[in-house]
């Protein structure tokens, strides 16, 4: 399974890859703001997004709303510091399907990713 | 053209009077001296000296974090190295009395434990973008003071660089894992219940 992860720190993207690589997934591609974002998921394969919110050019909740204009299906796991209640509704309403807030600990991560799958 | 003559040209100054000693090897040369940076004074993009002082400390402590990273991963790999030798050392003939098979089994279970912590302490560096979120949000304030002052003084240049978006939230997030982790679930879990009904 391709995983998508968007952050525009490099140090988290690492961080989340070897979380993945930890539960047993090792395809990933990686874009660091929503609009590489949405190159990288143009380019096909891609069935699941961990994203980032607050990012340069493009932040993770435009990127989202961008995701489900073309795609109404694909998991998305909003992982961000963003912790008050109206920022967790507002990037749902945009049509994100789980949220984690930074930090996290792996089991965390891996129950999110899980249930998105599951 | 020595070091020494290079910075001088660069400061603008002539050739050194005095030859440059050889750099002593494993002594860092004394940084230079900083003069206070003020923060309203423009700089080439814009923004005040301490803004883009700021940014470089951002960007400075990430590329030093996966340097980190790197140690780290690099550790995990030689830590696999040795699960593997010693997986090939219980199958030999001497390694079978159950003293020797006793003494192999707690070394792997340390290197299992050596693992674990490694992974634990790169989870931990997520420390890193926090902080750099807090400088970000500390930034975004300074920015807007600068170009208040601007406005107000009806000189010099406004910050315009373009920024990420920055969380509001930032100043109250420390660094426990997952301690707003029953917090969100509940949003999440209301707001799945409220579109349900």
């Amino acid at each position: 399974m391709k995983i998508l992860i968007v952050d525009d720190s490099s140090t988290m993207r690492r961080i989340i890859i070897n979380t993945l690589s930890r539960i047993g997934y090792t395809d990933v591609v990686e874009g660091d703001n929503g609009k590489t974002g949405l190159e990288k998921l143009g380019q096909g394969g891609v069935e699941m997004i961990i994203t980032d919110w607050n990012m340069p050019e493009m932040d993770g909740l435009e990127f989202v709303k961008a995701v489900r204009a073309q795609n109404p299906v694909i998991p998305i796991l909003m992982v961000t510091t963003n912790a008050a209640k109206e920022d967790i509704v507002e990037a749902l309403q945009a049509g994100v399907n789980n949220y984690v807030v930074k930090p996290f600990t792996p089991e965390t991560l891996k129950e999110k990713i899980e249930s998105l799958l599951g | 053209m020595d070091q020494s003559e290079i910075d001088a040209l660069l400061a603008g100054g002539a050739k050194p009077s005095q030859p440059a000693k050889a750099p002593a090897r494993d002594v860092a040369p004394a940084p230079p001296p900083v003069a206070a940076a003020p923060l309203s004074e423009p700089h080439a993009d814009g923004s005040g000296h301490v803004i883009s002082e700021l940014d470089t400390v951002t960007a400075v402590t990430e590329r030093e974090s996966n340097k980190v990273m790197d140690q780290l991963d690099q550790i995990g790999q030689l830590v696999n190295r040795q699960q593997k030798l010693i997986t090939g050392i219980m199958g030999h003939e001497g390694a079978q009395s159950p003293g020797v098979q006793q003494a192999i089994h707690e070394v792997m279970s340390a290197g299992k434990e050596i693992q674990d912590k490694v992974f634990e302490a790169m989870d931990l560096m997520q420390f890193q973008d926090i902080t750099r979120q807090k400088l970000e949000r500390i930034l975004h304030h300074l920015r807007q003071i600068h170009d208040y002052i601007v406005d107000l003084l009806g000189t010099g240049l406004k910050s315009d660089t373009q920024r990420p978006s920055i969380s509001h939230t930032i100043a109250q997030t420390g660094t426990t894992p997952d301690e707003n982790k029953a917090h969100a679930d509940a949003v999440i879990e209301a707001f799945k219940s409220q579109k349900k009904g």
